[in-house]
């Protein structure tokens, strides 16, 4: 069959429907009645790698993503829970953020040739701590995923990285990020550039 | 099919990656340029440009046992600050296709045959030479892109001009910047923009000229609506032929009938001198004005079947066009004459855009209180008056002073990683040598031999085909070897039936590539090349930021880089003495001598060692220091302190810039009653150039598959076509099948219809007419007649 390229078919998992969900870490597979896998599994296949932008899992509403993905996320009646945007500055940016720079549908299964590309794989390592009280480290590169509730909080969240208190919202007062997560090499700031 | 045969003789996805030569904590070092190289998941970081358009973005690649497994945007890049966009994100995949092309193929009938690196550069000499002695250096071409390095571009500029002693080099960037490169030649008689990406931030009015740039250039993008969400007064206005996604985000959009931008400009210039709007004081220290050829039947537009146009006497389909304008001078009084063509009501006549918008426009190009960037790309380049557009662009900013001043300048993008870097820069274009040289001035041609240590008079001083020519000439056999590298012409090059080629011709083409495409499908030879970062490499990016990497890991089978494929044919040819260094360390030496071009005359690029330690440098780089404003003083080194703005390039309008008066001129082709629907091509945001690379990546693939005909809505109906309903496509020269799209990501005027270049099995360049530039020879994919029929 034909299908055009740009008409969004639909297709696979509302991923975070953890609000629908009976056990807490597994969410329904649409279209395979009573299959459940693990939002950790299906987190992974909607990305090339540990890391990738997500690919959008259901079809074009004809609205703006922020609508839903907002900085809280947002039950959609008959759909379901949308997930928050990690990214900072979401809940402003109104008409001027364009998510489809870097989220794409998927408009068919198939594949142009296959490929033997394996990504490097999901993480799901937890944050060190300096002693058994400490808070943990954030484990991960925060660039992108600025707003910490997004993940960790609400229904969107996977219940093996919920916080216990998301009433404390400035997380990086206890938690930690490693720097050499976000930076790998000090090379020499380019002369003249101003960089923030 | 031709091509999978072809992949099951080469026995693709056996081929192993081996393993670096030094350890991995040697090597981590050596490309972090610290001891940080290696994070705790065992992975391998360092630094490269994207390697996909002009943007230049920087990306952290992450390698795990010899292979790419990750990559993320780089935070100290100052082009993109961490963000990359669903192409660039999804990099990795690209290399990772299982018919990657892994060892050198010889055509053996309808059949490959696969051969070693010896006997290939073996033949490739011995053709090369034969064809010399035989034809002459006329006989021989060789094709290659925006997308070579700099080294790649280097070794082949230098080995045709100094060794082969022609000129038949060219890039495919002749396709998509040509028109760039003779617009900013003629005006400032210097290459490349005065600004840089701190434009998007400091400027307050974005206008895009034909220039969808959330899809295709979407980093550059963001960074404006980043501007505009900081500060709402921020505009941008989209003046297009058809509703793209950037549109969604523009406050005024403007819909032109195709080719009418030259009026619209000359609108806006008319607005602006009527209302005292320009800047007299700039205009007389830094503007002189010129005007050139107008006359339309003289000019032409060198395609086939022009005759039938009516433009030119003779018969048959033009092989050449030689066009050649001539300036005189001319003045502010002639200009205010001239533009009095070109008021609103009449501009409106031509255009289809509303008076009122054209005065919004001159009022927003005339207000000395804001910053004005004026951004383009294919829509002002690929049109046969390019270059005539280029220039009106510039001239807006000229006569209002808006030039070389932090966000207000005439910004044009590029489409290509490297079409500045390599094209521009180092000069493969066939009348170009380095550093804005050229080959029909003894001077320059003087200083290139000395450089290269070759006898006085080598170098030819004629300048070879350019694209279009050089393609029709292997058609008629005048060139008959002819090789290509990191480009698909075969899918890129417009009317494609006029190149349709049966191997066995008495000509030979030689194609490298990293994948098989519909070029390899008609090549004599085919080369396996190394990509990105399996190689060593330096872009030179839109704002003039030059880029190196290293080699992070091991090209598939026997893979090579482009660059070393040219020099050991040249070795072969007894042309060794041109490229003196040893076989394992050439990068630097190569560049260090490419480098001795550009020092002292404004177009200084960054040294190597800068280029490790950096992301990358914007030229002048003078004392260790990048340029950020050309032409500017307190930016640009060559400039005085208290001489405000220098246009000292262009010695031959006394150090000022040519104002160049620019008509309008109907397009080529124009929808009639046979053939009623305009025809636009282009690209989407998922896919890059001809699909080759991006289509091998899930993703991008599973976004977008396959091409398609968006249509106007109200045609469609009209038509009695669905959404997804197979049509044909069809024009003067070829025919085309494919689902329609209504109601997509974009969408054209009633009587205009767009088809993406991606997809090789559906290639809207069977359509297109091959009309060009009359100056830059770049020819126009935007504009040509279509009939549209349901099957």
């Amino acid at each position: 069959m034909r299908r055009v390229t740009g008409r969004i078919l639909p297709i696979i998992a509302l991923a975070a429907l953890s609000g629908t969900c009976t056990s807490p870490d597994t969410v329904a597979v649409p279209g395979h009645e009573g299959a459940r896998k693990s939002s950790a599994e299906i987190r992974a296949e909607r990305r090339a790698y540990d890391g990738a932008p997500p690919v959008i899992p259901h079809r074009g509403f004809g609205a703006d993503c922020v609508n839903c993905h907002n900085d809280r996320g947002r039950s959609v009646s008959g759909v379901g829970y949308a997930p928050a945007s990690p990214h900072e500055g979401t809940r402003s940016a109104g008409g001027t953020i364009r998510c489809m720079q870097c989220h794409v549908f998927r408009t068919t299964d198939a594949e142009f040739v296959a490929s033997e590309f394996d990504g490097v794989a999901q993480a799901l390592t937890s944050g060190d701590r300096a002693t058994a009280g400490a808070p943990p480290r954030i484990p991960h590169r925060v660039v992108m995923r600025e707003n910490c509730l997004a993940c960790h909080d609400g229904p969107g969240a996977r219940e093996a990285i919920r916080t216990t208190h998301p009433e404390r919202t400035r997380c990086r007062q206890c938690h930690l990020p490693i720097e050499k997560l976000d930076r790998f090499t000090t090379v020499t700031d380019p002369v003249g550039m101003d960089l923030e | 099919m031709k091509r999978r045969r072809f992949l099951h003789t080469v026995g693709a996805g056996t081929a192993g990656l081996a393993a670096f030569s030094c350890s991995d904590r040697e090597r981590a070092e050596r490309l972090a340029g610290s001891d940080a190289g290696i994070d705790e998941a065992g992975l391998t970081w360092s630094k490269a440009p994207c390697r996909y358009c002009g943007t230049g973005c920087g990306v952290e690649v992450g390698v795990k046992d010899g292979r790419v497994v990750t990559v993320r945007g780089d935070v100290k890049s100052p082009v993109n600050r961490g963000l990359l966009c669903v192409k660039g994100y999804h990099l990795p995949g690209m290399l990772y296709g299982e018919d990657r092309l892994r060892y050198p193929m010889l055509r053996d009938g309808d059949n490959w045959k696969r051969i070693s690196w010896d006997e290939a550069l073996d033949l490739i000499a011995r053709k090369y030479r034969e064809a010399l002695d035989e034809s002459g250096p006329d006989a021989v071409a060789i094709y290659g892109s925006g997308q070579w390095t700099v080294f790649d571009g280097y070794a082949a500029s230098k080995w045709f001009r100094a060794g082969m002693q022609s000129n038949n080099v060219e890039p495919n960037a002749r396709l998509c910047m040509a028109s760039a490169v003779t617009g900013f030649m003629t005006q400032f008689q210097s290459d490349e923009p005065m600004g840089c990406y701190e434009d998007f931030e400091v400027g307050d009015d974005f206008i895009l000229w034909g220039n969808n740039m959330a899809e295709m250039h979407p980093v550059l993008f963001s960074r404006i609506l980043a501007n505009k969400r900081n500060n709402p007064g921020v505009r941008i206005v989209d003046i297009g032929t058809r509703r793209t996604p950037t549109t969604d985000y523009a406050d005024m959009y403007l819909e032109f009938v195709p080719g009418s931008d030259l009026a619209i400009a000359n609108g806006i210039l008319h607005c602006l001198v009527r209302d005292g709007k320009i800047s007299e004081p700039f205009i007389r220290e830094n503007v002189v004005f010129k005007r050139g050829i107008e006359d339309i039947e003289r000019i032409g537009f060198g395609s086939w079947g022009e005759d039938g146009l009516g433009l030119e006497p003779g018969d048959g389909p033009a092989e050449h066009y030689r066009f050649k304008d001539q300036g005189r001078d001319a003045s502010l009084t002639e200009l205010e004459d001239f533009l009095a063509d070109y008021t609103p009501a009449k501009v409106s006549d031509i255009s289809g855009v509303p008076a009122a918008q054209i005065e919004t426009l001159g009022r927003i190009y005339g207000d000395p209180g804001r910053g004005t960037v004026s951004l383009w790309c294919m829509g002002v380049n690929q049109h046969t008056r390019g270059t005539w557009m280029n220039n009106l662009i510039t001239d807006l900013h000229l006569i209002t002073g808006k030039i070389s001043r932090p966000g207000s300048n005439p910004f044009s993008l590029t489409g290509q990683p490297s079409a500045c870097g390599t094209v521009r820069e180092v000069g493969t274009l066939a009348h170009r040598l380095p550093a804005d040289m050229v080959v029909t001035n003894a001077d320059h041609r003087a200083k290139a031999e000395e450089i290269w240590n070759v006898p006085p008079g080598t170098i030819n001083p004629k300048p070879g085909l350019h694209t279009m020519d050089m393609f029709r000439a292997f058609m008629r056999g005048d060139v008959k070897v002819l090789w290509t590298q990191t480009t698909n012409p075969w899918v890129s090059i417009p009317n494609l039936n006029r190149i349709r080629r049966e191997p066995g011709d008495g000509r030979f083409l030689i194609v490298s590539d990293i994948y098989p495409t519909p070029s390899t499908e008609v090549a004599d030879l085919v080369l396996p090349c190394a990509a990105w970062v399996e190689r060593e490499g330096v872009f030179g990016n839109s704002e003039r930021r030059t880029q190196h990497w290293h080699k992070a890991v091991d090209p598939p089978g026997e893979a090579t880089e482009d660059a070393w494929q040219i020099i050991q044919v040249a070795k072969r040819m007894g042309m060794e003495h041109l490229f003196p260094w040893p076989e394992d360390y050439w990068h630097k030496p190569m560049y260090e001598e490419y480098r001795s071009f550009t020092l002292g005359l404004g177009k200084d690029v960054a040294s190597y060692e800068q280029l490790e330690q950096t992301r990358g440098l914007l030229w002048p780089v003078v004392d260790g220091v990048e340029t950020r404003y050309r032409y500017a003083a307190g930016h640009d080194p060559y400039v005085k302190k208290d001489r405000g703005v220098h246009f000292y390039k262009a010695k031959g309008y006394g150090e000022k810039a040519a104002f160049w008066i620019r008509p309008y001129h109907r397009p080529a082709e124009i929808p009639d009653e046979e053939y009623p629907f305009w025809l636009c091509t282009g690209r989407v945001l998922e896919h890059w150039h001809t699909g080759s690379m991006t289509r091998r990546v899930k993703q991008l693939h599973q976004a977008v598959s396959e091409g398609y005909v968006e249509m106007n809505r109200v045609d469609a109906r009209r038509l009695g076509i669905g959404a997804g309903q197979i049509v044909l496509v069809a024009s003067r020269r070829g025919e085309l099948e494919l689902p329609a799209s209504v109601g997509g990501r974009g969408e054209p005027p009633p009587g205009s219809v767009f088809i993406p270049f991606f997809d090789e099995a559906r290639l809207p360049n069977l359509l297109t007419l091959d009309a060009m530039d009359n100056i830059s020879k770049e020819p126009d994919y935007k504009k040509c007649a279509v009939r549209i029929e349901r099957t």
